[in-house]
């Protein structure tokens, strides 16, 4: 490797640099919770001066965590841990084969150790080696340990984190995110995908609501949001469930999520003797006829619900009232086609959640993995005991890396053991 | 009921403050090994508060564990600032930490039982938090903010000279390194299963909510504080104003987050 070369693999995998991006980060994040994120232009300029709006905008502060800045900075921040890591990993590893038993001086000096008389020795080594793992045995003597584990918890944590940006990384790139509106018996097979702007997109499959049901609790807080939800595949009935919020519906790796719900109102007509229900802002076709629901109204002049027709006659759009509670004005003939309004019913519609994250089962694996990375992190500790033969017994040492306390304790009560045997 | 015995637990806090003035005045070892007792006695006492309102939800039809909103979350911080002591018993010779600790304890369950802004009755669970997940969620992430406590008074001590009365820095630089040793993993656990459950519960294990940020912002901290110690080899002033800091950031993601900002996660009432 060339200098600079060097000198730019040094700076990549320093931890200087690490602690540089994570201090980065977590400021960066914070802009993210004070300004609101993805808001409209108005919105902004309500709140902030033009030159605070364009600042923000410049900076992508409205979009803070898909930002350039924020995404290059978790992308140096991977390849940052990944060759810290490396490094540190490689270097361990080298000295993982070399065991040595240090001299008898050595040992003597060490904050832990202690001599056994020879006629205690047998004893001695059978009763330390229970529970360790021997490492080096030779003429002179033995090297043992414990929890060796320990010494790769680090890794295993680090290797996570990159495990879980992995993740959602695939996710990022094949997954996406949508929601879908359902009134009680209607059928989609499209949902609308978000995005900028959002667009309706094909969900693979159908989705029937076939109920909807919020219950509330004595007190008037809502209790549960349920949407009977059938799944049709090629028009054949392949599930039927509840999807609850906490819940989630999942078919060929997609998910659907209880979201929201709201009240909507539909229009029950009979146009040219055919039954059709339409809700607001809907349109009828059939035959070159042509007619849209514009308005509903709950209440007109005392004569009860109406709802407002438009329809073009001859390129010049017009609308007409139809009153549900007036005999006159509840058949109407437009174009000569005779249209009723037959009922006017409020309904519940049910508002779903459609997610696919394939992604998401290495995000739950890096999970697993850093928690038992953590565990043997910090609740498993590495330990090593020397025994060296001397020409009156053994001197016996003791060394830990890390809890030190913990292992004084253990190494005393190993003392009293072997030393209490006849002496 | 449960009021009534949480209000009892608020003032045996409140003594165990102020055994410590009083060996503090005439330097009794005894106090101290009374002060333990007393301590058992209130965590248990505080735990069957906790119990006690469970089984009132029960009464009320709307049965669930007292771990759902701002109040309950409140007394159960107290408790689980309590139960680190216990846990760290051993190490926490020099009263001052137990002492301060009380102290703090008794700010949170003072603060939930008389503050017009935290509503004390029993609610009942809203959907979004009818889940499994919420045991283990609420409980990982308060017993680290409660180790964060320990590890936030060492810090402070730190910095403060007061002989006889602050312990060796050498000491509270362990104590604190102990604590943020069972509040890491623990605030990741807390981090980790809110992401699942967020996961199940809004269709996506993260979503940059402010909490969730914030709670990303406090595990950076103290990941902070961890390298800085064992591979950098910081010591001294520098860790303990890490801590701080670090504690900073836990009560904005605790508090500030309900407080002053929205989102996903304002159940804070």
């Amino acid at each position: 490797m060339s200098v600079t070369k060097n000198n730019i693999y040094k700076f990549l995998s320093s931890l200087r640099l690490a602690i540089f991006l994570l201090c980065f980060i977590a400021f960066g994040s914070i802009f993210g919770t004070v300004i609101k994120q993805k808001a409209g232009a108005e919105e902004y300029l309500s709140l902030y001066s033009d030159t605070t709006y364009t600042i923000i905008k410049y900076l992508g502060l409205d979009d803070v965590y898909r930002s350039t800045w924020f995404i290059a900075a978790i992308v140096l921040f991977a390849i940052n841990l990944t060759l810290c890591t490396y490094g540190r990993f490689a270097r361990l590893i080298k000295t993982e084969g070399k065991v040595a038993l240090p001299g008898e001086s050595e040992l003597s000096a060490m904050p832990m150790a202690f001599r056994v008389g020879n006629n205690e020795r047998e004893n001695a080594i059978a009763s330390i080696k229970k529970g360790y793992q021997t490492i080096y045995e030779g003429e002179e003597g033995v090297v043992l340990q414990k929890g060796v584990i320990s010494r790769y918890g680090v890794y295993i944590i680090h290797g996570s984190i990159l495990i879980i940006l992995i993740g959602s990384l695939i996710g990022t790139l094949f997954g996406y995110k949508g929601h879908i509106t359902l009134r009680k018996g209607e059928t989609k097979d499209q949902f609308i995908l978000r995005g900028v702007p959002p667009k309706e997109a094909p969900l693979g499959f159908s989705l029937k609501c076939k109920d909807f049901q919020v219950s509330f609790y004595p007190g008037g807080e809502p209790k549960d949001y349920v949407s009977k939800v059938e799944v049709l595949d090629n028009n054949r009935a392949v599930m039927e469930r509840d999807i609850r919020v906490n819940s989630p519906l999942s078919y060929k790796g997609i998910n659907v999520y209880q979201a929201s719900y709201g009240a909507s109102t539909s229009f029950l007509f009979t146009i040219a003797g055919e039954h059709v229900t339409l809700s607001e802002r809907e349109t009828y076709e059939k035959d070159g006829f042509i007619m849209m629901i514009a308005r509903f109204e709950n209440s007109i002049h005392n004569f009860g619900p109406g709802v407002l027709v438009a329809y073009l006659d001859q390129g010049e759009p017009k609308a007409v009232w139809f009153l549900k509670d007036v005999e006159r004005l509840k058949e109407q003939k437009i174009q000569g086609v005779n249209i009723k309004l037959e009922d006017i019913k409020e309904d519940f519609y049910t508002g779903l959640e459609i997610a696919k994250d394939p992604g998401v089962w290495v995000v739950w694996t890096g999970f697993a993995l850093i928690l038992f990375g953590l565990y043997v992190n910090f609740f498993i500790y590495y330990r090593r005991i020397y025994i060296r033969n001397t020409p009156d017994g053994l001197i016996i040492a003791g060394m830990a890396f890390r809890n030190r306390e913990g292992f004084k304790e253990e190494f005393e009560k190993l003392k009293r053991k072997v030393s209490g045997n006849g002496s | 009921m449960d009021h009534k015995i949480l209000g009892v637990v608020t003032l045996l806090y409140l003594s165990i403050f102020f055994l410590h003035v009083l060996y503090f005045a005439v330097k009794k070892e005894k106090i101290l090994s009374f002060m333990w007792i007393l301590l058992y006695v209130t965590l248990g006492l505080h735990m069957t508060g906790l119990v006690a309102r469970w089984a009132e939800s029960y009464r009320l039809g709307i049965g669930h564990a007292p771990l759902s909103n701002f109040y309950e979350s409140l007394i159960f911080y107290a408790w689980c600032i309590g139960f680190m002591l216990v846990i760290l018993k051993k190490r926490l010779t020099f009263p001052i930490i137990t002492m301060m600790a009380s102290l703090i304890a008794v700010g949170f369950m003072g603060y939930a039982s008389i503050s017009s802004s935290v509503e004390r009755k029993i609610q009942p669970l809203i959907p979004a938090l009818q889940s499994n997940w919420l045991h283990i969620h609420v409980i990982t992430c308060f017993v680290a903010y409660a180790a964060f406590v320990i590890s936030f008074i060492c810090g402070l001590l730190y910095l403060i000279k007061w002989k006889n009365v602050v312990p060796p820095k050498e000491i509270l630089e362990e104590i604190n390194y102990r604590s943020v040793m069972v509040g890491f993993p623990m605030l990741s656990a807390g981090i980790l299963t809110g992401a699942v459950w967020a996961h199940y519960a809004w269709g996506s294990y993260w979503s940059w909510d402010p909490k969730e940020t914030w709670s990303l912002i406090t595990w950076i901290i103290y990941a902070l504080f961890l390298h800085a110690r064992f591979v950098r080899g910081w010591k001294g002033k520098r860790i303990a104003f890490i801590s701080i800091i670090g504690f900073l950031s836990v009560i904005f993601t605790y508090f500030g987050v309900n407080f002053i900002l929205s989102g996903l996660h304002s159940y804070a009432t």
